[in-house]
């Protein structure tokens, strides 16, 4: 017996908007059995996840804290993706971002110039941009398969990171710990509220949003983009170049991924240290795709991982799980995500062998 | 079939009350809430173990009175700063955070919420209510290197070091001393692995300084076991800080350098109860029960064994101080000469190297 998917030809669009619900349906259910198996609180649980993230003001800027950034590079991306660019380094590109829009409060400790941040924002996008354009340079050139050299790129990245904190970006008051200064207030993004951490910084991944939407949905470039990614023999043929598809893709991620650690140090690090980016480069991945590659969707992806990230740590302090437990819910959800979606846009099919035997031959 | 759907929605409701009402009734009794955050995992043995530990025994002389919540394997960065903020949230009124890295977001909240204690693993910054904690190690490392010249054969030693901070690099100059007191041609190689918690970077950096020509080895704040393991299996003596790994190496284990918190814990609730607690830089040894050396190899001479404990008995009597004249540096200059005694601000912000540690520090 075989299994086979066969994409529908029709399909619901009432599923297609049951699918989350399914999906978060089913997680929690299989939750609920671990939860129980590990003998924790599962309302407190659920109540921790879903609810408590909106419980106060505090909890809900985080909730946007987090948003801004995976909104950000997750919309860079699914344009690469669109275009069938497997860029999967925007951590490293992030990473990358943050040393380089690091050098201005680094190299100018007391300055109180007003150019500092708009400096650093565009060495940021900069900086993201070259390391990108190393995975793209490499695959235009000489066909270097870019999953691969976008994924090593974000360890040489690390590696960079590393030696500038312990080395000549240290700290010089601060004892050999592997962190630069803190920065001054004038290379920070300024504080939307008294008290929370969320910043201006979060204008930049919507006004990317909009310009992404208008890009890929009104502008016929995008349309090139996506057809020099899936056919490139027929966008060479229509004049499209398949070449420009890997550079803007790329670039384009590298923009965003840059800011996007830029809005780190200079929003809720303060400082460059050892961990500044969250893992966000890589949830980007599943924003993505959580969101369909659309730039609708993406807003409700990233809300959603936003909160699901939040809650889970609300869930660590408040209802006592493990770190892997939430880590196992988080996935959970995806994976279900992933899977109702699948079946809503394809059958499964159970194809028989034949059992029959061919008749024989008698000879 | 109402009736069955209205008892079981009251069934339900009834349930989420009660898991409510279990999260209230805790908050009733009013116990102090004590919050630990570690950077690693809590294994059997380790840092986040030794922090555990102490956090217990608040608990065994408070019993009821106090309420122990511990979140660990938290990566320094800033989900941290919101997990310690959740924590504060939640009602911790006394904070340990267990990691250098914790720093600059455990001070914001100190200073934002100052009627709460906070007592923060290695660093540096004192508030109020913000106390750092950090083990005089240097005093056990001496009497370790007394016990390594005694067994070594090749007269070098080994180190697998955590990051030149002045915690670590004090402590493996204290080994040093420790071994040139007995043996002056004795020398130490030290690899920096950047990493508290690395097993495949520490046991291959091990496995170099066996090659080297090392035959004792020093797991310098290192959380897992590998180096202890490497020692066993290479044939080489090895100790490590903060916990018994005898397990690991049950013939070639030398000793341990133990922290135990208790004491200090137990001492900072005390006062915060008492409402008299003070921030400051608190640097703890073997006077105050916190550094504490045991397990010792069996092959260590009866001899050796009495010359360890006089001068464990002087130390803690304040006859001698490891960092006694004279002390002369890896270039061969006398830091200080013979009769005086290095200050603590020196030895708290060390930032060399004594003569016969072959390793530059990595700059």
């Amino acid at each position: 017996m075989q299994f086979k998917l066969d994409r529908r030809v029709h399909y619901s669009k009432a599923m297609l908007i049951a699918t989350p619900i399914m999906a978060v349906g089913l997680s929690m259910l299989v939750c609920t059995l671990l939860l129980l198996v590990l003998n924790k609180p599962v309302l407190l649980t659920f109540h921790s996840f879903f609810i408590a993230p909106f419980e106060n003001f505090y909890s809900i800027t985080e909730i946007f804290l987090k948003f801004g950034p995976l909104l950000l590079i997750a919309q860079a991306l699914a344009v690469g993706f669109r275009a069938k660019v497997w860029n999967i380094g925007a951590e490293g590109q992030m990473i990358i971002g943050a040393i380089a829009a690091s050098s201005v409060p680094v190299y100018f400790v007391d300055s109180t110039s007003a150019w500092l941040l708009p400096a650093m924002i565009v060495l940021g996008a900069l900086g993201g941009m070259a390391w990108a354009a190393i995975a793209a340079f490499l695959k235009t050139q000489f066909n270097a398969n870019e999953i691969l050299v976008t994924l090593m790129l974000s360890s040489i990245a690390l590696q960079i990171l590393y030696y500038l904190l312990l080395g000549p970006w240290k700290d010089p008051m601060g004892f050999n710990f592997p962190q630069t200064v803190m920065f001054q207030d004038e290379a920070l993004f300024p504080y939307l509220f008294d008290g929370a951490r969320i910043n201006t910084s979060i204008a930049i991944p919507i006004i990317f949003t909009i310009g992404i939407w208008l890009f890929m949905e009104k502008h016929f470039g995008g349309f090139r983009l996506i057809v020099g990614g899936l056919a490139p023999s027929a966008a060479t043929y229509a004049g499209f170049s398949s070449k420009k598809a890997v550079w803007s893709s790329l670039l384009l991620a590298g923009f965003a991924a840059g800011i996007a650690g830029m809005s780190e140090i200079a929003g809720p690090i303060g400082q460059l240290q050892r961990s500044v980016t969250s893992g966000y480069g890589y949830s980007a991945i599943i924003v993505a795709y959580l969101g369909a590659l659309n730039p609708i969707g993406i807003i409700f992806a990233a809300f959603f991982l936003a909160v699901l990230q939040i809650g889970g740590d609300v869930a660590l302090v408040s209802a006592d799980l493990p770190i892997s437990a939430v880590h196992v819910f988080q996935g959970l959800l995806l994976i279900f995500y992933l899977a109702t979606y699948t079946f809503v846009n394809y059958r499964l099919r159970v194809v028989r062998p034949i059992t029959q035997a061919t008749p024989k031959l008698t000879s | 079939m109402n009736a069955f759907r209205n008892k079981m929605l009251k069934a339900l409701a009834a349930f989420a009350v009660s898991g409510l009402l279990i999260n209230t009734a805790a908050n009733a009794a009013d116990p102090l809430k004590i919050g630990l955050l570690t950077p690693s995992p809590i294994a059997d043995v380790g840092w986040s173990k030794a922090l555990v530990d102490g956090v217990d025994a608040v608990k065994a002389k408070y019993g009821d009175d106090v309420e122990i919540n511990v979140i660990e394997n938290i990566q320094e960065g800033p989900d941290a700063d919101r997990i310690m903020n959740k924590m504060v949230g939640d009602g911790n009124e006394f904070l340990v955070l267990g990691s250098f890295g914790f720093m600059n977001g455990g001070l914001k909240l100190a200073k934002r919420n100052a009627k709460r204690t906070f007592l923060h693993a290695s660093g540096y910054k004192t508030a109020k209510n913000f106390s750092p904690f950090t083990a005089k190690y240097y005093e056990g490392a001496y009497l370790m290197g007394m016990a390594a010249a005694e067994l070594t054969k090749t007269k070098k030693l080994g180190v697998v070091s955590a990051f030149a901070i002045p915690e670590l690099i004090s402590t493996i100059n204290g080994f040093t001393l420790g071994a040139r007191s007995i043996d002056p041609e004795i020398t130490v190689d030290v690899i920096w692995i950047n990493s508290w918690f690395d097993p495949a970077k520490a046991q291959d950096s091990a496995k170099a300084l066996l090659a080297g020509g090392a035959d004792i080895l020093f797991s310098n704040a290192q959380d897992t076991p590998s180096v202890v393991t490497v020692g066993e299996e290479g044939g080489a003596y090895v100790f490590n800080l903060n916990g018994s790994m005898k397990a690991y190496a049950p013939t070639k284990y030398l000793g341990v350098v133990k922290t135990d918190w208790a004491p200090f814990f137990v001492a900072s609730v005390d006062a915060h109860l008492a409402g008299n607690f003070e921030g400051q830089n608190q640097w703890l040894g073997m006077t105050d029960d916190v550094v504490v050396v045991e397990d010792w190899n069996s092959d260590i001479s009866e001899d050796m064994m009495a010359k360890i404990e006089a001068t464990q008995a002087d130390i803690v009597s304040g006859a001698k101080h490891v960092y006694d004249g004279p002390l002369v540096n890896q270039a061969g200059e006398t830091v200080i000469a013979a009769g005086e005694r290095l200050e603590d601000g020196a030895i708290l912000g060390m930032d060399w190297h004594v003569e016969g540690v072959n390793s530059p520090l990595p700059k």
